[in-house]
């Protein structure tokens, strides 16, 4: 199956259909999806002012980034849930939008960056990495995770 | 000191919105796109429209034939510009100011000190929600009596309000004894309710802005519910004539 007919078979699944034919699911499933968005942004920023030494400077940046943790997966698969179901019900639009694929291209490098390269600078702590990386780190997260919520709003621009 | 800045934040807004309403607009450009063109002429035309807040029904209406906002939504890209700085600094207000409430329910950084993350934290969303005033004061301005008329946006004021009381409260109350529970994983019950008071309805305040965009409720379409018509400030056998 091609890409665009994969796009399709989800257009045409039940679910994308019942979200479609309802006047108040899809408004209800977006605001859903805006509030999984506000939390991944306080839990994300969190750490990162940590990082940049504008936040909660006195406290070890790997406790923090373990104390949001939670709150970080959690409001992801949130938007992953709400995000997916906002997807079925109009993916032959997000085929031909490029807001889309700028915004899965974002969450793609976001998701990688924050799990792999950022948590291993978190863990290693302060006295391994010279604080320079660090403020590097804080910019390329908060960079990477303004694409994904700024691509996401563009979506629903024409 | 927060209190001299929400004051000056409301003049700011008043600025605004009288600069925008002393200019006039150019002839040429009309009244067309977002605004309910049909129940602002029908406005006009009465002088005391009923229902909530009517008075105010023509100062927005005039608002709505200003430069600024015909300018703001028949520009091409402005009106989106702004929306997405609104919904990136809901990220940095809001976000910021559910860890607090998290803090104080005990829910996350339970080995932070609460006054430690209210002066390192705080500060943020002071400027996050000075960003978000501005920005939503914009977007009101683009569309001013279609929002003013909206259902949503009434709640999302009333909320704004509500949740403004609550930090007021909570800041003239518990927290001035914080040092006494500083360091408490999970801190006494008034600072766990005005947590939790302020989670709900930030959260309300989020929903019931992104509902503004829809139109189920609006004026001009009838017909609707009494109490809706009476919530909205609408008068709907005058707009059923169009």
């Amino acid at each position: 199956m091609s890409l665009l007919g994969f796009f399709q078979w989800c257009e045409q699944s039940g679910i994308g259909d019942t979200i479609r034919r309802s006047s108040w699911l899809f408004p209800v499933i977006e605001a859903i999806h805006l509030l999984g968005l506000g939390v991944i942004g306080g839990a994300v920023l969190t750490v990162d002012l940590r990082l940049l030494g504008l936040g909660l400077r006195r406290q070890p940046a790997a406790q923090l980034a373990r104390d949001a943790q939670p709150w970080l997966v959690g409001s992801l698969l949130l938007m992953l849930i709400t995000g997916s179901l906002l997807f079925l019900s109009e993916a032959i639009k997000c085929y031909y939008h490029e807001a889309f694929w700028f915004k899965m291209a974002s969450l793609f490098l976001a998701l990688v960056f924050t799990f792999t390269i950022q948590r291993k600078v978190i863990m290693a702590g302060e006295t391994r990495v010279r604080p320079v990386w660090s403020k590097v780190v804080a910019l390329v997260s908060i960079l990477l995770w303004s694409g994904v919520g700024i691509g996401g709003r563009w979506i629903g621009f024409s | 000191m927060q209190i001299r800045l929400l004051a000056f934040l409301c003049c700011l807004v008043l600025a605004i919105c009288y600069q925008a309403t002393a200019r006039t607009a150019a002839p040429t450009w009309g009244n067309a796109g977002r605004q309910t063109h049909v129940v602002s002429t029908v406005l006009l035309q009465t002088p005391a429209p009923q229902g909530i807040g009517g008075s105010l029904l023509a100062f927005f209406s005039r608002l709505g034939d200003s430069s600024w906002s015909v300018g703001l939504h028949e520009s091409r890209y402005a009106y989106d510009l702004i929306e997405s700085v609104h919904v990136w600094t809901l990220c940095l207000f809001f976000g910021l100011a559910v860890m607090f409430d998290l803090r104080l329910l005990g829910w996350t950084m339970r080995s932070v000190p609460v006054s430690e993350v209210a002066r390192r934290l705080l500060p943020w969303t002071v400027v996050g929600f000075v960003v978000m005033v501005i920005s939503g004061t914009l977007l009101f301005t683009a569309i001013p009596l279609r929002s003013y008329q909206n259902i949503f946006f009434r709640t999302k004021m009333i909320m704004l309000l509500l949740a403004g009381l609550n930090v007021w409260i909570f800041h003239s109350g518990v927290y001035r004894r914080v040092t006494t529970w500083d360091v408490a994983s999970v801190p006494p019950r008034a600072a766990r309710v005005a947590g939790a008071l302020s989670l709900v309805l930030w959260v309300c305040i989020v929903l019931s802005g992104r509902m503004i965009a829809y139109n189920w409720f609006d004026c001009d379409r009838q017909p609707q519910r009494p109490i809706i018509n009476f919530m909205t400030s609408c008068v709907p056998n005058q707009s059923e004539e169009h």
